[in-house]
């Protein structure tokens, strides 16, 4: 029953009907499936099942990516405030465009992934200072800075993923915090993430995901 | 001696000029060539820009002008008050005119874009290109599409929040101002001595939306952007984003019969596509020009020309050619367009 849920569930999120995606989350709550599984058994799986089939080249465009990040950010917000106990968090992360970039929506749908993956995002908005994404990763305990970058200046600007490198390097905070970065740029140029000194990159917003959450837990090992 | 415009005629022609036609969109980079400090100055004056296009286009030969500052410029002409500027890339619109779903029956488009105070610098650009070069390289306006414009009004997030989450009769109020905009800014384009226009929509794309919504949604306001006006001088331009699969509909339902390719489309399949029906482009990924060898350069320039230029009606052109391109890149990929694709 729960495959035939994620696949109903999926089929509505491609087509960007979020009214179908919802109809079929409350009905299967009405059936009796526990909040709790909807996330971990049906929300996170439908995630995951999206982020395997983008890596595998289907063709999902960015109304898609949008779609599905918000509808499970809502999905999971919805079921959350109804579980038994609070769920377990993995981590946070902190989010936020680069200085001299005011483009929102790569954040806003890395934001929505993240949240359906019980991961917790402090967005720090946009056109962000350097010291400002260290500052709030070691407020808010954070292993990751996530940086979006919608241009090609802003993505190598002196003030951008360099300069977060330059101040975690020299407050000694290299092993403790990671920078994830994405954006356009990055996708025409695979190789930007290294020039700009980030640890990892992703192609778009829901891969993205994936990204921060296999290093996250492979920070915590 | 050819111009650009004789290489443009006699590509939409599908006869042979002396090469195809090359078109680079160099912009910033005119306040560096005329020693100007900043492009916020650079921009304040349409003497400025008119120079710096016509100084460039000399002296690296490529065939064609532009009429565009930056793209916030639209918004500036719809209320935006706030530009953010940088040293090495576009300016950008700093601060949204609409912040609330109020604001959209707030949104006031001008009568008479042409006479509009603030339209009054690109309009002393435009008139100076025409005096200087009118006839000889066609001079390019950038106008984006009713579907694309909320972007920049009121932040790419908000725009798909309302566009696929409503309330759909405020979408549809948005859009219908957006598109009487865009018929005024053609209007005014078109008067002022543009020779082209860019009609620029990213939602144009199955990269940004499901084919079912190109059809039951992009579609639709497109017919409306450019039923009106006549596509003969349109270019039909997705941004970054591809569109060989839309080329059918677009040509059955707009008559747009210029396509500019994304860099990630196959210029061969985007050339059989449009099937000799009109002018394809095929176009470079600049961004990579910043840290390419010079080989690596002529290799994809090569590769691309080569792709499509067989049986003519094809130019070669640039995406957003990136502040940092260092000079010699440029000249290596435009030189390296004049000799391979010469007839």
């Amino acid at each position: 029953m729960l495959t035939e849920i994620i696949t109903a569930y999926n089929e509505a999120v491609f087509d960007t009907d979020r009214d179908r995606a919802l109809e079929i989350i409350h009905q299967a709550v009405e059936n009796g499936i526990s909040p709790e599984d909807i996330v971990f058994q049906v929300v996170i799986p439908a995630m995951e099942l999206m982020i395997k089939s983008i890596s595998e080249d289907f063709d999902a465009n960015l109304a898609q990516h949008f779609m599905a990040s918000q509808i499970a950010a809502q999905v999971t917000d919805e079921m959350v405030a109804k579980f038994q106990k609070s769920p377990e968090i993995i981590g946070t992360v902190v989010i936020g465009t680069s200085h001299g970039d005011m483009h929102t929506l790569g954040k806003r749908i890395v934001s929505g992934c993240l949240r359906s993956l019980m991961i917790e995002v402090v967005d720090l908005g946009v056109n962000v200072a350097p010291e400002k994404f260290v500052d709030e990763a070691l407020a808010h305990n954070s292993p990751i800075i996530a940086i979006s970058s919608m241009m090609m200046h802003t993505a190598r600007s002196e003030l951008g993923c360099t300069k977060v490198r330059e101040i975690l390097k020299e407050r000694n905070l290299e092993d403790k915090i990671k920078i994830v970065v994405g954006g356009a740029p990055y996708r025409w140029d695979p190789n930007l993430y290294k020039t700009v000194q980030a640890d990892a990159w992703a192609e778009d917003g829901i891969t993205a995901g994936k990204v921060i959450k296999d290093l996250m837990t492979g920070m915590r090992k | 001696m050819t111009t650009g415009m004789d290489r443009l005629v006699a590509a939409i022609n599908g006869e042979k000029s002396d090469r195809i036609p090359v078109f680079c969109n160099l912009l910033d980079q005119g306040a560096k060539e005329l020693g100007i400090a900043t492009l916020k100055e650079y921009y304040s004056k349409g003497e400025y820009v008119a120079e710096g296009q016509l100084k460039m286009r000399e002296k690296y030969g490529y065939d064609n002008l532009w009429s565009l500052f930056y793209v916030g410029k639209e918004a500036e002409l719809l209320g935006c008050q706030k530009i953010i500027y940088a040293a090495d890339g576009p300016p950008n619109v700093e601060d949204y005119v609409i912040k609330s779903y109020d604001d959209i029956a707030k949104l006031e488009v001008p009568d008479d874009i042409g006479s509009c105070p603030l339209f009054a610098e690109e309009l002393k650009c435009l008139q100076i290109l025409k005096r200087e070069a009118g006839g000889k390289y066609p001079i390019c306006a950038y106008i984006t599409a009713s579907m694309t414009l909320p972007a920049i009004l009121m932040g790419m997030d908000k725009w798909f929040e309302l566009l696929f989450f409503g309330p759909h009769e405020v979408r549809d109020e948005l859009l219908t101002k957006c598109c009487n905009f865009f018929h005024k800014e053609v209007t005014a384009y078109r008067n002022a001595g543009a020779d082209i226009i860019l009609y620029a929509n990213p939602f144009g794309s199955t990269d940004f939306v499901p084919m079912k919504q190109f059809h039951n949604l992009s579609m639709p306001w497109m017919k409306k952007d450019v039923e009106p006006l006549g596509t003969n001088d349109m270019v039909y331009y997705c941004g970054s984003s591809r569109m060989n699969n839309v080329i059918d509909p677009v040509f059955e339902q707009l008559n747009i019969k210029t396509y500019y390719l994304s860099p990630n489309d196959d210029v061969a399949a985007g050339k059989k596509a449009v099937a000799n029906r009109g002018l394809t482009w095929g176009v470079i990924n600049d961004i990579r020009l910043i840290d390419w060898s010079e080989d690596e350069v002529r290799c994809e320039v090569k590769r691309i020309i080569e792709a499509g230029m067989a049986g003519g009606k094809f130019g070669f052109g640039t995406l957003v050619m990136p502040y940092k391109i260092p000079e010699r890149n440029i000249r290596v990929m435009l030189e390296t367009a004049y000799e391979v694709g010469r007839y």
